[in-house]
């Protein structure tokens, strides 16, 4: 078996792993970047950048159809689903092939296998043709994470799908059910109904999108509501059954009773779990929680020195630009640096129609933890860029320190949230008050003034609303 | 919210945490302790900066903190259970007992750098960009103590650099440096390890010592190596302070206070510094300054459980025996509940340790620098009499005038006013 020696190995190579790997080399270490798949990780070829591909374009159709009311009608659209798949995946392999090229120009090793544990020191490759053994000082673990699929819905069934099938796009089912509306759920629930899928949403919770403010998920649910043929919350989905060309689903509503339906197809999106087996982890003695996900301290180190996990296997917001982060501070630490992941904003973005992005704390979350603050509202009914766009279903807020007006959170829902989100990340890692966000002179007209305006509310001064000094 | 350690007191980077008296889930009291921590010179209670419900404790037993570390949270806290009128004396900072009780020690520092310390409401770190607080992590500041000078008083770059040049300059000129300069010198080399093997001549124990024992341990070896000493013994009559003693014991009791010849003694004290001011003074041999004090703090060695523990009673010139009688069961209590801050234990002028209630009647006690004598007191052969030694430094002090100092003492004992003790 060969046997080579280098100075750090990186464990997957999705947004995280190939950040760790190109950083690293381009801090003048030796690298070997392994992948059992395809470069890009779920990222890439399995999650954000397909759904996104697939989001614009059932966002032209919703568009297309809403236009009649600015006097501009189109006939209803035809799907060539063969030449949606192409184009999407041509997106995929540009992108893909564009991470193998940045690798090569930096001297980073692919090797397409799987990587198994020797010690904390060593481990094995498992290529196709052959074994590979490394030596290396450090290795950083970045596998990621795959959909969540209880076994009693794990029927082997192709009708019963997870995100990656879902992406996958075989056809469009004429009556779809998905379980789970976290955002991934959201997110495929409104492209097939784009598509022309007759939709019904089930949510064990009592209410979809747990994570964001209610005053944000609002305008979400109404479109869903809109679009879905049902959206049922506090709903349980007590068994799937194949039955011929169907799915059978028995859903307990609130109300103790079962109902029986029958699906053509079902998505199931009840959450990740970690690419944690088969590695070796427990050979080696790493700690992992009650979950699988490794167990990370701020600098992203494991219970082994030299071992560390960064993005989804490390638990925490399952999100690609937090597993970029911990890249970089993962590497940092490999170099010796003093760097920490605490008081690092991790925006969040949820691509539904319209989006719904948030950075630092919610309004929730400072109740919950008898944070004092204040919170400004601004509503895009009254922006005149949102008016133009036919998006004034949105709203920004900001959620400042009480006594200082120090800006701890921005939530915004409307078109474009995860573009407009940016400034709020920056206005929070940078210390910033709303008296700033206020003074900054925005463009008009565009959405960004509504963070102006929202900031400009608290003090009661916002042009295009009447509020209440605060 | 977060709790994170307040500042310990000057000098004190970190502390050892000796007991969680709370779990994750317990409800807390504002002021009730979350845990113990045993700094260099003190166990020290952490106080719950408002009242909730303990959501986690993020550190154990025997763990190293510092200043600023998170080291619980608190659910249902923050400011809606702190008063709003005044969030500095309600924050987590400011309501802990450690607090520095030296002022700042350079006058050409920035006004009031020294003592800075970052206040959020609601928890929150300084403001600063990420760049700033990555270099400050790297460089091992705390951004907690940078007067920040942005909008929002945001830590700006030039900040940090102030507070930089800030420190540099501070750090060569303090006369505290000179001082224990030469302890700081002791210490860089360290002592060398034992090189004995003891078990070739039977079994043998091995344990780590405390952070506390540690400490007496460099204190004593650093006055013993710098300091000359001289011990002087002598003998009081104290027929005439027991007999007062008898006549008041029983009043002061009903007060809750127990008079002894050591509160007596405190007062006795004072009128042979004022007498001999050398005695209240300290020595800075790099510059040559002898700083004699115009106030009269007198630590009183108490013997704890945990160790050797001197609490200094202040001001002991313009209180009554009555009242540092009083104060004297009052520190007794609190350094064995563990409860002396660090303010307890700072100030001192002159140091008075008193093992005659362990039955030794002559010894020779060890100066407590920067200080330069102690007195130390004995039981005698009999009631009326009671043994004294005088440790002093020489480089201060000649003999004569430490024989002076102990006769002027044992005269103001031997005729203890006795509308000083009346209540």
């Amino acid at each position: 078996m060969k046997r080579i020696k280098t100075d750090v190995v990186v464990i997957g190579a999705g947004p995280g792993g190939y950040a760790a790997a190109f950083f690293a080399a381009d801090e003048g270490k030796e690298v070997i970047l392994i992948e059992k798949d395809k470069l890009g990780g779920v990222c890439l070829n399995r999650g954000c950048i397909p759904s996104k591909a697939l989001i614009h374009t059932t966002e032209l159709i919703l568009e297309a159809k809403e236009s009649s009311e600015k006097g501009v009608s189109f006939s209803n659209p035809k799907i060539d689903l063969k030449k949606l798949r192409a184009w999407k995946n041509e997106i995929i392999s540009k992108l893909s092939g564009g991470v193998a090229q940045l690798a090569k120009a930096r001297k980073v090793k692919v090797i397409e296998g799987r990587a198994i544990f020797d010690t904390a020191k060593s481990l094995r490759v498992e290529t196709d043709k052959k074994q590979v053994m490394i030596d290396f000082d450090d290795v950083i673990i970045a596998t990621g994470s795959k959909p969540n699929i209880p076994a009693v819905f794990d029927l082997g069934n192709k009708r019963i799908m997870t995100s990656t099938e879902a992406l996958e796009l075989e056809d469009i089912p004429k009556k779809l059910m998905v379980i789970g509306g976290g955002y991934i759920g959201m997110e495929l629930g409104l492209v097939y109904a784009g598509l022309g899928s007759e939709i019904v949403m089930v949510e064990a919770m009592k209410d979809i999108l747990m994570g964001a403010d209610r005053d944000l998920v609002r305008p979400v649910k109404r479109k869903a509501q809109n679009l879905f043929k049902e959206l049922r919350l506090d709903t349980k989905v007590k068994s799937l059954a194949t039955k011929g060309k169907f799915v059978e689903v028995k859903c307990i509503s609130p109300d103790g009773k079962t109902k029986t339906e029958k699906y053509d197809k079902v998505l199931v999106s009840i959450g990740r779990t970690p690419n944690v087996n088969d590695l070796g982890l427990k050979d080696i003695g790493i700690e992992q929680d009650e979950k699988g996900f490794i167990k990370i301290n701020h600098k992203c180190e494991t219970n082994i020195a030299n071992v560390y996990a960064i993005g989804d296997v490390a638990g925490g917001i399952l999100l690609a630009h937090k597993a970029s982060k911990e890249a970089r501070i993962a590497v940092e630490t490999i170099l010796g640096h003093n760097v920490s992941s605490e008081k690092c904003i991790i925006p969040a973005v949820v691509f539904t129609s319209p989006e719904v992005a948030w950075a630092g704390i919610t309004e929730t979350e400072a109740k919950e933890n008898g944070i004092s603050v204040k919170v400004a509202k601004f509503p895009w009914a009254a922006s005149g860029r949102a008016k133009t766009l036919g998006a004034d279903n949105g709203l920004t807020k900001l959620i400042v320190e009480k006594e200082t007006d120090r800006v701890l959170g921005v939530g915004i829902v409307g078109k474009g949230a995860g573009e407009l989100i940016s400034e709020g990340t920056l206005a929070i890692e940078m210390g910033a008050t709303a008296k700033d966000l206020a003074e900054i002179v925005h463009p008009h007209p565009t959405l960004s003034e509504t963070i102006m305006e929202c900031a400009e509310s608290l003090y009661g001064v916002a042009t295009h609303t009447i509020s209440k000094r605060q | 919210m977060d709790i994170k350690l307040p500042f310990l007191g000057d000098g004190i980077d970190s502390a050892t945490v000796l007991s969680l008296l709370l779990s994750p889930g317990d409800t807390v009291e504002k002021d009730q302790s979350i845990m113990e921590l045993e700094t260099d010179k003190a166990v020290a209670p952490v106080p719950s900066p408002a009242a909730g419900k303990i959501a986690d404790i993020k550190v154990k037993a025997g763990d190293i903190v510092s200043t600023g570390m998170l080291v619980a949270t608190l659910e249902g806290g923050g400011s809606k259970s702190s008063p709003k009128v005044d969030t500095k004396e309600s924050s987590p900072v400011d309501s802990a007992p450690i607090q520095s009780a030296v002022a700042a020690p350079v006058s050409q520092a920035p006004q009031g750098a020294a003592n800075y310390q970052f206040v959020s409401p609601s928890g929150q770190a300084p403001p600063a960009s990420p760049s700033v607080r990555k270099m400050a992590l790297d460089l091992g500041l705390d951004l907690a103590r940078v007067q920040g000078t942005g909008n929002g008083t945001r830590i700006t770059l030039d900040d940090v650099r102030g507070y930089m040049s800030f420190l540099q300059t501070s750090a060569f000129s303090s006369p505290a440096q000179s001082v224990g300069q030469s302890m700081q010198v002791e210490q860089a080399k360290g002592p060398k390890p034992l090189d004995i093997d003891f078990t070739k001549w039977g079994s043998v124990t091995v344990e780590k010592v405390s952070s506390m024992r540690k400490k007496i341990s460099e204190k004593m070896t650093e006055a013993w190596q710098t300091v000359p000493h001289v011990t002087q013994q002598d003998e009081a009559n104290i027929e005439h302070a027991m007999a007062l003693r008898k006549k008041y014991k029983a009043k002061y009791e009903k007060k809750n206070a127990g008079l002894t010849i050591t509160g007596i003694s405190l007062k006795a004290i004072v009128t042979a510094l004022k007498a001999f001011p050398n005695f209240n003074s300290s020595f800075d041999a790099a510059t040559g300054n002898l700083i004699t004090k115009n106030y009269y703090n007198i630590g009183v060695a108490v013997d704890t459980e945990y160790g050797l523990i001197v609490p200094v009673i202040k001001d002991v010139d313009k209180k009554s025996v009555f009242q540092l009688s009083v104060e004297l069961g009052e520190i007794a209590q609190k350094a064995r509940d563990r409860k002396l801050g660090i303010n307890d234990l700072q100030g001192g002028t002159f140091t008075l340790s008193n093992l005659g209630g362990l039955g030794v009647s002559y010894f020779t006690p060890i100066i407590n620098t920067p200080e330069v004598a102690i007195l130390g007191m004995g039981r005698g052969k009999d009631a009326t009499s009671l043994p004294l030694c005088l440790s002093y430094d020489h480089r201060v002090i000649d003999g004569a005038d430490g024989a002076r100092f102990i006769k002027t003492f044992i005269q103001a004992l031997e005729s203890f006013p006795e509308r000083d003790i009346k209540i």
